[in-house]
């Protein structure tokens, strides 16, 4: 029983019983069950999708064609049970756990780099850990967010001075080096993004910004100059302004990823089609990457469209999310994550056809792929997270 | 208003605010990729249905077997033959430095030089989803080293292919023609592109001879096959759209009997000529069947086994035939059909169409009678009879007889005065300064009865036989003589009629020679219609087209010779030149009659002309020997040219003899036709 000022014994608040304020602010009962739900239908999405894009190169393969669909789904019942249990404590004990997650974030970032680090396709992303692959490069995306959260909250609502978001910039710039080695260039660009979005949402000054925009310039070409990129990642970045590619180069596949999505048409081929741009693999990366090619091509635009609205659903949940948390490390945590998919999502569609570079950013929710879809389903726990915990005391 | 934290601050400042700033570029985004969404799958969409398809469709198109060509009998003149074939995997092209060690060992192994092989890969006509042949008809030793060491052999494979097979060597080498991988060239013309179904690049098609002619029949029908492929090239699936069709058989009116009498006796006819110290380098008979205009035999000599063009022709192959680029046009090659792509002036042969052409005209009658003096004098220019003695006066069937020179002099140079092309009925002929300054002169069209006859007469036009490249000869005149004069007047200092069209000019023709040419098989045409009674055929050397069916050959279609035309004369006209004919053969006095001295006429009468044009500067003459018979129900016409030879008396004569022994069954070394067996009842 509660105790009042004078130590007499309080059972209402405000003339309202204490049991039944505590029961109305207990986290439980706020939970946003429409980003859950859109969450777990855009897992489901992919999930089928991951499928009918991999079926028939498997059968040909003479594999197991359920072979990517029951991994996609075993992840996703990782992801949701890790979705869960981010919510068991509140968000701002990981305040304070922040450089610690960091910390380990970077070891495992190093260590990919490592021979404990397997390579795939040219780039060494990976590490072993008995059946499971991990992709340290995806956990980064939440370090960051985490970390950068943690150290603007800090301020307590004052604008950030230019110190401040120099060191919000080394907090992304030392795990995107490490990741630069591997090499992963869509992974820099997501937390480039990210630590941007954070920064603004937590109060830096336009004219920060408009330095940052311009050493921004000058580094992408200096990049592109000094030969730090590789030919074929300039080659990837650019081939989307080439109309006219020729074979063998990603802006061939570029256009094969566009044939794929515009012969779709209205309807689509059907799931699972025969002889359709997927099955027939003039994809690439067609699971992953470029999973939305698959999506356009066998639902067409009605489906292509539902999958984008899934999407804005998701996104429009995030930045509710942001607005409504009681503090601004709960503001900064929900921008970061709606960042993080927004350009995710964003960047990959547009990859596929053809408004926005190539670059290996898996789209949100739909790409196989087990630690990027583990890590999505956690930032959904710490958007819940921070929504149910809203009402409690700042 | 719900509302966590940062209620103190306002203005640009507010986190709400911000992220409402956040808000608006996401909105933005997603107008960008529904508009682009829009754009590529309702918009743009039949674009890329289409490329969609044009991905994954691929039709391919198989060969079915050519059909074979028989002779009369069905005795086979060209069938197919498996030929192993040695191919690369395209798969295999895609690494080539492992291209170019294989191709190396092929080399070593099939003794083909690589570049070749180089030169078949990139042959942009092939099919790309056939394995690429790169040598045809390899040895079985070479076929099992492949098969035992083939982790050496990569991607290389063995196929048995079907090339053209000659069982009887050079006979009917140039009629039959060969064939070759149809090229770009030929695919623009009419003959294969208007063709249904379509020709593609890579289908073997006939070149010259019949195979080119009768292509249509002999191709059969391809199969088609549509592929679904995926980005690898690997077939996902196949579907037959029309299953192949062998072609058809062609038949050919060739007897095979009479085809060997004339090849042996033309051989033998040359080699004779050769030996009696003429060049004889080249020679050509044609055996018509005057009653319906179908070739019987056909030769040209020098020939070839078309067999070393079954694997498709090299240039090395094609030199032997043509003499490639800068062949030397006097010599006669191999690829030429002489009985129907020669032309070279008649001599003596022409006077039936001289003959002919003065009955028509009306400078003659089937009565005429003409002296035959040694020699003649027309203008200022003397023109001499063959023998420098006279021989009094003579009616046409004398006048062929002993083959009168000046008797032809005269009709020529009458048809000239009355009817010729210059200076006849008051019109006057084109002044010489008119005849070199302008360049389309206006020439009085004039009568020109002699030119206009010998063109009816079946001469200076093709005959329309079913053999591609025939020549046209010529048959002078007017405008043929100024088209001459403007073409070599920059050329020689003496060009052709630089004095305009002479009357000598037609007089000359009168005997067949000067600027007159004729083909063996325009003689033969002209000759059959004056045995015929007057038909004029385009010939046709095939003469069904069938299939085989249960080992016979069913008639699918049946091939007849057009009648093209008709000689203007009556019988009585007619009479006097065959008369005049047999008379050749058969009278002493004939300039035939010795060569055929103790042929059974009796029994197989025959009617001839013998003709030697005289090649000027040389001591040769083109020998030609026009006959048919047997006169009494004519069967079959002999037509036979020699060139660079003797006497037509001489060196063609006895060939046209020996051929008609060979129809009769004669028995040259025994005596008049005791033991003639065949025959006709």
């Amino acid at each position: 029983m509660a105790q009042g000022l004078f130590g007499e014994a309080v059972d209402h608040i405000g003339g309202e019983p204490i049991a039944a304020r505590m029961a109305r602010r207990a986290p439980i009962r706020h939970v946003d069950p429409v980003l859950v739900a859109t969450a777990l239908l855009l897992a489901a999405f992919g999930a089928v999708m991951v499928y009918s894009a991999t079926v028939h190169t498997q059968q040909a393969a003479g594999l197991d064609p359920a072979y990517f669909l029951k991994r996609q789904i075993a992840y996703a019942v990782i992801g949701a049970i890790l979705m869960v249990a981010v919510n068991l404590f509140d968000y701002r004990h990981l305040r304070g756990l922040a450089p610690l997650v960091y910390a380990v974030n970077l070891l495992l970032l190093f260590v990919v780099l490592t021979p404990l680090g397997t390579a795939s396709l040219g780039a060494q992303r990976w590490i072993d850990i008995g059946p499971l692959q991990i992709q340290p490069s995806e956990i980064a995306k939440l370090s960051v967010i985490l970390t950068i959260g943690a150290y603007i909250s800090l301020r307590k609502g004052e604008p950030l001075r230019l110190r401040d978001i120099a060191v919000c910039g080394a907090i992304a710039l030392v795990p995107a080096a490490l990741i630069y080695l591997e090499p992963d260039l869509g992974t820099m660009l997501v937390l480039a993004a990210i630590t941007g979005a954070m920064l603004w949402v937590g109060g830096g000054r336009l004219r920060h910004f408009v330095l940052l925009a311009l050493l921004a310039a000058a580094g992408t070409f200096l990049v592109i100059h000094m030969g730090l990129l590789k030919p074929y990642q300039i080659d990837r970045l650019t081939s989307f302004m080439n109309p006219h590619p020729n074979p063998r180069s990603s802006g061939y596949n570029l256009l094969q990823s566009k044939i794929a999505i515009g012969s779709g048409g209205l309807y689509g081929k059907g799931l699972g089609g025969a002889h359709t741009q997927t099955s027939l693999d003039f994809v690439p990366e067609q699971q992953t990457d470029f999973i939305f090619t698959a999506v356009g091509e066998q639902l067409g635009f009605v489906g292509a469209g539902t999958l984008l609205s899934l999407f804005a659903l998701l996104i429009w949940r995030g930045l509710r999310i942001a607005a409504m948390a009681r503090d601004m490390f709960g503001t900064l945590l929900a921008g970061g994550v709606v960042a993080f998919w927004a350009f995710e999502m964003f960047v990959n569609v547009g990859m596929t056809m053809g408004i926005m570079p190539i670059t290996g950013i898996p789209l949100p929710f739909i790409s196989y792929g087990g630690s990027s879809l583990i890590t999505n389903f956690i930032a959904v726990g710490l958007l819940l997270n921070v929504h149910m915990r809203r009402y409690l005391a700042p | 208003m719900v509302m966590g934290h940062g209620g103190g601050r306002g203005g640009f400042d507010h986190p709400r605010l911000r992220l409402a700033v956040l808000a608006m570029l996401v909105v933005g985004a997603f107008v960008a990729l529904f508009s682009r969404l829009w754009f590529l799958q309702v918009l743009a969409a039949p674009q890329y249905r289409h490329l969609a398809k044009q991905n994954k469709v691929r039709i391919v198109y198989s060969e079915p077997p050519r059909g074979r060509i028989l002779m009369s009998n069905d005795s086979v003149l060209v069938d197919n033959r498996a030929s192993l074939s040695v191919t690369l995997d395209r798969a295999l092209l895609k690494h080539p430095h492992r291209t170019t060690v294989v191709l190396h060992r092929l080399s070593r192994l099939l003794h083909v030089k690589v570049k070749d092989m180089r030169a078949r890969i990139a042959d942009a006509a092939l099919s790309p989803y056939k394995p690429v042949p790169v040598a045809n008809d390899v040895s079985q030793r070479a076929q099992s080293i492949i098969a035992e060491y083939h982790e050496h052999f990569p991607g290389v494979g063995i196929e048995q292919i079907p090339i053209r097979h000659y069982p009887k060597g050079h006979m009917l080498a140039q009629p039959l023609g060969y064939t070759n991988e149809i090229s770009a060239a030929q695919l623009k013309e009419p003959y294969f592109k208007n063709a249904r179904p379509r020709y593609q690049p890579g289908d073997v098609v006939g070149q010259s001879g019949v195979e080119l002619s009768y292509d249509h029949y002999l191709r059969g029908r391809p199969g088609k096959t549509r592929l679904i492929v995926n980005s690898n090239g690997d077939v996902i699936s196949r579907k037959t759209i029309s299953h192949e069709r062998a072609g058809n058989d062609l038949i050919l009116s060739v007897d095979p009997h009479i085809q060997k009498v004339v090849d042996t006796a033309l051989r033998s006819g040359i080699m004779t000529a050769r030996r009696s110290g003429y060049t004889a380098s080249a020679g050509a008979v044609v055996v018509l069947d005057p009653r319906n205009g179908h070739v019987v035999a056909m030769a040209s000599y020098p020939w070839y086994d078309p067999s070393i063009l079954a694997n498709g022709v090299s240039e090395k192959d094609w030199k032997l035939l043509t003499g490639g680029p800068h062949a030397n046009p006097d010599v006669v090659h191999p690829g030429f059909n002489l009985a129907i792509q020669g032309g070279a002036p008649p001599g003596s042969t022409f006077k039936v169409i001289t003959a002919g052409a003065a009955m028509w005209s009306g400078v003659a009658s089937p009565y005429t009678y003409l002296d035959c003096p040694a020699s003649k004098v027309y203008g200022n220019q003397v023109f001499n009879n063959d023998v420098p003695y006279a021989q009094g006066v003579m009616g046409f069937p004398e006048s062929l007889e002993v083959s009168c020179d000046t008797f032809y002099y005269q009709l020529g140079w009458e048809m000239q005065q009355r009817f010729g092309v210059t200076g006849y009925e008051g019109v006057q002929p084109p002044t010489l300064e008119q005849w070199g300054r302008q360049k389309h002169l206006h020439l009085p069209p004039g009568k020109q009865r002699f030119q206009k006859y010998a063109r009816l007469a079946g001469l200076g036009h093709p005959t329309g036989i079913d053999l591609p490249g025939e020549s046209s000869g010529t048959i002078p005149d007017q405008r043929w003589c100024h088209e001459q004069y403007l073409a070599t007047r920059h050329l020689f200092s003496t060009p052709t009629c630089n004095y305009g069209w002479l009357p000598g000019y037609d007089v000359n023709m009168a005997i067949g020679q000067g600027d007159v040419q004729v083909t063996p098989i325009q003689m033969a045409v002209t000759y059959a219609a004056i045995a015929n009674g007057g038909k004029l055929f385009a010939p046709r050397i095939a003469s069904a087209i069938a299939r085989p069916e249960h080992g016979q050959e069913k008639i699918v279609k049946r091939i007849k010779a057009p009648v093209v035309g008709r000689l203007p004369l009556d019988d009585q006209e007619l009479q006097v030149i065959r008369d005049g004919l047999k008379l050749v053969v058969s009278s002493p006095k004939g300039t035939a009659y010795n060569a055929f001295t103790g042929f059974p006429l009796h029994r197989y009468p025959i009617a001839g002309k013998t003709g030697t044009a005289e090649l000027l500067g040389t001591k040769q003459n083109d020998a030609w020997f026009l006959s048919y018979g047997p006169t009494t129900d004519p069967r079959y016409v002999v037509a036979v040219e020699v060139q660079k030879a003797g006497f037509g008396a001489v060196s063609a004569a006895p060939i046209a003899r020996q051929i008609w022994e060979g129809i009769f069954h004669i028995d040259h070394n025994a005596r008049v036709g005791s033991l003639s067996q065949g025959g006709f009842g």
